[in-house]
């Protein structure tokens, strides 16, 4: 399936923040290439705001782009009290690290845990699964 | 023995049938899955056919003869036995060495060993501390026995009323983490994105008597608030999570803030080492080397390079090796995919109980045993202490150390 068709759909920049989940991680002694390992893992985590602001619904695939790589995950609601709409959340996963930039300053670490991409609907389109990561 | 995470959980009972873990006692649900071993185990394997173990050996050895810069990296899932053994090979090969550490906790764990921090074990903390402060650390998640073994919840020995009287925790965040709801809100302190360091300058400026002030509008009360309960800790310990060692660029208002609560209390740091032998690693190497990780050994000479240009994400970056040996480790998907691209184009060797998407690009697989369950060893947890690992039952796999010695010796 083509990117092209989302071009109409509203785009909105996000900072991701990724985080750790015992449930992926548990997930992840299972299996790498296992159904619950991609279901944990390949999610963004929005502001209720962000949300109304792309048109879609909870539950609905989104596609994560920037200069790194791009990459379709499900959106679901923060479920944080605190409004915090222009911060998006991510599991640490190999779907985060499809967009974690390559530069690091030459200090050998990379901001894994904070950069920005374009979000955009990807209504119908499912979700990159692991083998198509890599 | 777990060797879910660094914590490295003793109490553990498992029930067997035959060389499978069918029931296992008093882990966290991530333990019980390590124990339980992964649904789907490495084969041994030459350029994706099925091979046995010599053929797969003496592939790897030439791989690695060939090299002109190879690389070995992981380590954080093996014993301290065979991370020494994987030095030797390293050393032997004129091969850049390194391990997770690079990019997370290397630089509080090399401080910690150049005792330019203050350290103590987790029975300390248990036993001892009455202010905890989880800072860029979610327990909960990463190590989930922490605050209910070690450092929240637990009956010590000063401190018979536990947390509902006896201990307070902090969390200091940029998300409300799982750790920061325990914790409950007035003891949460949420930062924005990289406001550690400007937070923990406040703070230390709290301590010295003066008015806290941050460009993010912290109610200064609420930092003063926080220094008292500091000030006044008989026993404090600091558990330094991934997000203040992202955040930090370098480590001088950590140790300025160590340095002036230790004016006035008796704090003490540890960092929440995620896997389980990682740590290790680096006493193993620091041991050698008098570096933690990132080296590059010149085969011929007994010269030595450290420094970032050497770290597993520099090499990878600047396309400076020429094959792998990646040992329990999963670059492909813990790295960010632009850095670890290169390791696709390269002849890779891994050594690993599991299937992982690095494994899916290897030249050679080689299956090891479970750490901890098939094999045994020493490891070195999270806060320093030396453990045995004791093996659970014998397995057909070989032990990540007998693999390493066999391709030494092929070589
Ligand atoms: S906390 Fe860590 S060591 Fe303890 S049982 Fe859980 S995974 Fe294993």
């Amino acid at each position: 399936m083509g990117f092209g068709q989302f071009l109409a759909a509203p785009e909105i920049k996000l900072k991701v923040v990724t985080y750790r989940d015992v449930f992926q991680n548990t997930a992840q002694e299972s299996s790498r290439f296992g159904e619950d390992y991609e279901t944990l893992s390949a999610v963004i985590r929005l502001d209720l705001k962000d949300i109304s602001k792309l048109s879609i619904k909870e539950g609905e695939t989104v596609i994560l782009r920037n200069g790194s790589g791009k990459v379709v995950v499900q959106a679901q609601k923060s479920g944080y009290e605190q409004a915090h709409p222009g911060i998006a959340y991510m599991v640490n996963s190999p779907w985060s690290n499809v967009l974690v930039p390559e530069d690091t300053g030459g200090t050998g670490v990379p901001k894994f845990k904070d950069f920005e991409v374009t979000v955009q609907s990807a209504r119908g389109a499912s979700v990159t699964g692991i083998k198509e990561i890599f | 023995m777990c060797t879910g995470c660094a914590l490295l959980c003793d109490d553990i009972e498992v029930e067997t049938e035959g060389d499978k873990v069918t029931v296992v006692h008093a882990a966290c649900r991530k333990g019980v899955a390590r124990m339980k071993g992964c649904s789907e185990p490495l084969e041994c394997t030459v350029d994706a056919e099925g091979a046995d173990m010599d053929t797969a050996i003496a592939k790897a050895a030439s791989i690695l003869r060939d090299a002109k810069n190879p690389l070995i990296f992981g380590h954080g899932n093996s014993s301290s036995e065979a991370q020494k053994i994987s030095i030797g090979l390293a050393r032997k090969t004129g091969a850049y060495i390194d391990d997770t550490s690079s990019f997370c906790q290397g630089p509080i764990v090399e401080a910690i060993l150049q005792e330019r921090l203050r350290t103590c074990t987790l029975d300390d903390v248990r036993h001892k501390a009455d202010v905890i402060v989880f800072w860029g650390a979610d327990p909960s998640n990463s190590h989930p026995r922490h605050l209910s073994r070690y450092s929240y919840f637990p009956r010590g020995k000063e401190r018979q009323r536990g947390w509902e009287e006896d201990r307070k925790a902090i969390t200091i965040d940029i998300r409300k983490s799982e750790t920061a709801i325990i914790c409950k809100d007035e003891r949460f302190y949420q930062l924005p994105a990289g406001g550690d360091a400007e937070f923990m300058a406040a703070l230390t400026n709290a301590l010295s008597g003066k008015v806290p002030k941050t460009s993010f509008d912290l109610d200064s009360k609420r930092i003063l608030g926080l220094s008292n309960i500091m000030k006044k800790a008989k026993f404090g310990a600091i558990f330094v999570g991934l997000g203040l060692v992202y955040s930090l660029e370098e480590l001088d208002p950590l140790f300025a803030l160590m340095d002036k609560l230790n004016e006035f209390s008796d704090f003490h740091l540890i960092p929440m080492v995620g896997q389980y032998n990682m740590r290790g690693f680096n006493h193993n190497l620091f041991a050698e080397t008098g570096y933690i990780n990132r080296l590059k050994f010149d085969g011929d000479s007994k010269e030595l390079a450290h420094g970032p240009e050497n770290s597993v994400v520099e090499v990878l970056r600047n396309k400076n090796i020429d094959a792998a040996l990646i040992i329990g480790s999963d670059p492909l998907s813990s790295l960010p995919l632009s850095i670890a691209r290169h390791l696709a184009d390269i002849p890779l060797i891994t050594i690993d109980p599991c299937n992982n998407l690095t494994t899916s690009r290897s030249a050679v697989t080689i299956p090891c045993a479970l750490g901890g369950v098939e094999s045994g060893g020493t490891a070195i947890r999270m806060d320093g202490v030396e453990v045995e690992l004791k093996k659970i039952f014998d397995s057909d796999r070989l032990s990540d150390q007998e693999i390493l010695k066999r391709i030494t010796e092929a070589i």
